[in-house]
C-alpha cells in the first residue's frame, strides 16, 4: 500500500503566490542576455521509472533551449560561441577529465574484449 | 531629499540584473552533500559560501546574515539524521521561500558524466512548460531565476556561452540537469555545424514541500499534498516488511 500516513492538508494559496512573485519579479525591460531564460514550449510527459526516455525527454528540453538561445544571442549581438583560443579554468579539472577518458577508453576495451 | 539641477543629461544606464546568493547548510552534513554543495558553488560564481549554522532553530538568522554578505538571495542545505536533506530557496530579506525535499543527487564526481565547462561562466536557464501551468511553478521559477542565473556581472562570467542548466517537472517534483553545448558533432568535425549536448552534472530532484510568503518564515501560501517526509516512507517500508514476516510465519 501507499505510503500515506495521514490525510494533509493541502494549502495553494493562488492570489498570494501571484501577489508575492509580482513584488519580487524582475524589471521586465531586462534584456534577455541579462537572464538567459528560455521556456521550453513542452511538458515533459514520460513515464518517470524509464530511464532511457526520461533522459531523452530532459536532453530534448536542453538541445531546444540551446537553439533557440543561439538564435536568441544573435538578435541581441551576444557573442555565443567560445573561441577556439580561450583557455581558462574548467568546473572539472584535467585530472578529472583524464580519469573520465580512462574510464572510457576502460570500457571500449571491455566491449572489444567480450565481442 | 534635496533636488540639485543636472545640466548634463547622463546617459541611460544600461539595466543589470544584480543577484547574489548566500550559500550555507547546516551541521551534520555528510561528505557527499559537501560534494554536491560545491558543485553548485563551481557552478555558481555570484554564490558567496559561508561557513555551517550552528543551531537548526536559527533559520531567522539567515536574512540578516545574507545582507551582511550583500546577498538578495540564500540557499540553505539542512541535513537531517545524517541521510535526509532539505533545501531552502528564498528571497532575502522579504521573502518568498521555497522549501524542497532532495534526492537522487549526483555529482559532478560521477565520471559517467563526461562534458565539462568553464568554471563559473553563464548557463542558460531552460523551464519546461508545466512551469507556466501553477502559480507556485511560476514563482518556483521566478526566485530559481534569480538564483541560478549568473550575472553578466559575476566576477568570473565569460562572455559566451558553454553550458545549459534544465528545470523540468515530472511527478510533481523538479528535476535538474547540466549540459555542455557542443557546436560541432564531435564524431564529424568537419561536418556541418551540428549542436550536440553532453551532461556535465550535477543531477538532482527536488519535491517542493512548502512556499512561505516571507525569508525562512511567515504564512504558508502553498504545501504540496503530495510530499510523505522521508521518514514516514522508511517507518512504512519496515511496517510492509513486518506483516510480510508476520504473514510467512502464519
Amino acid at each position: 500500500d501507499d505510503a500515506v500516513p495521514r490525510q494533509k492538508i493541502e494549502i495553494d494559496n493562488t492570489v498570494a503566490l501571484a501577489r508575492i512573485r509580482e513584488t519580487i519579479q524582475l524589471d521586465k525591460s531586462l534584456p534577455w542576455t541579462e537572464t538567459l531564460v528560455l521556456s521550453y514550449p513542452e511538458t515533459i510527459d514520460v513515464d518517470l521509472d524509464d530511464d532511457l526516455k526520461r533522459e531523452l525527454a530532459f536532453y530534448k528540453q536542453a538541445l531546444h533551449g540551446a537553439t533557440a538561445a543561439r538564435t536568441l544571442a544573435e538578435k541581441h549581438g551576444f557573442p555565443f560561441s567560445r573561441p577556439p583560443d580561450y583557455f581558462a579554468e574548467m568546473a572539472k579539472s584535467d585530472a578529472h577529465m583524464e580519469r573520465i577518458r580512462a574510464r572510457l577508453l576502460d570500457e571500449t576495451a571491455g566491449i572489444k574484449k567480450s565481442e | 531629499e534635496m533636488e540639485v539641477d543636472e545640466p548634463e543629461i547622463s546617459p541611460p544606464k544600461k539595466k543589470k540584473n544584480k543577484q547574489r546568493v548566500l550559500l550555507l547548510s547546516s551541521r551534520g552534513i555528510t561528505h557527499r552533500m559537501r560534494h554536491f554543495m560545491n558543485d553548485l558553488e563551481v557552478l555558481l560564481p555570484h554564490v558567496k559560501k559561508d561557513s555551517k549554522l550552528d543551531s537548526k532553530s536559527q533559520l531567522h538568522l539567515l536574512p540578516e546574515l545574507a545582507d551582511l554578505n550583500n546577498c538578495n538571495n540564500t540557499l540553505y542545505f539542512e541535513a537531517r539524521r545524517h541521510e535526509d536533506l532539505y533545501l531552502w530557496a528564498a528571497k532575502t530579506p522579504n521573502g518568498p521561500s521555497i522549501k524542497m525535499h532532495v534526492q537522487n543527487v549526483h555529482t559532478m564526481d560521477e565520471l559517467k558524466m563526461t562534458g565539462n565547462c568553464l568554471k563559473g561562466s553563464r548557463g542558460l536557464l531552460s523551464f519546461d512548460k508545466a512551469f507556466e501551468d501553477t502559480e507556485w511553478g511560476k514563482l518556483t521559477k521566478e526566485v530559481f531565476t534569480h538564483i541560478f542565473g549568473v550575472p553578466s556581472t559575476a566576477r568570473k562570467a565569460k562572455p559566451f556561452i558553454d553550458h545549459i542548466l534544465t528545470f523540468s517537472i515530472l511527478d510533481s517534483k523538479i528535476w535538474f540537469r547540466n549540459y555542455q553545448i557542443l557546436e560541432k558533432d564531435p564524431l564529424q568535425p568537419s561536418g556541418p555545424p551540428q549542436m550536440t549536448l553532453v551532461e556535465i552534472g550535477p543531477r538532482f530532484v527536488l519535491t517542493p514541500i512548502r512556499i512561505f510568503e516571507g525569508a525562512f518564515g511567515g504564512a504558508t501560501v502553498f504545501s504540496n499534498p503530495e510530499f510523505i517526509s522521508p521518514s514516514a516512507v522508511r517507518s512504512a517500508m519496515r511496517r510492509e516488511q513486518g506483516s510480510k514476516y508476520g504473514h510467512r510465519k502464519d
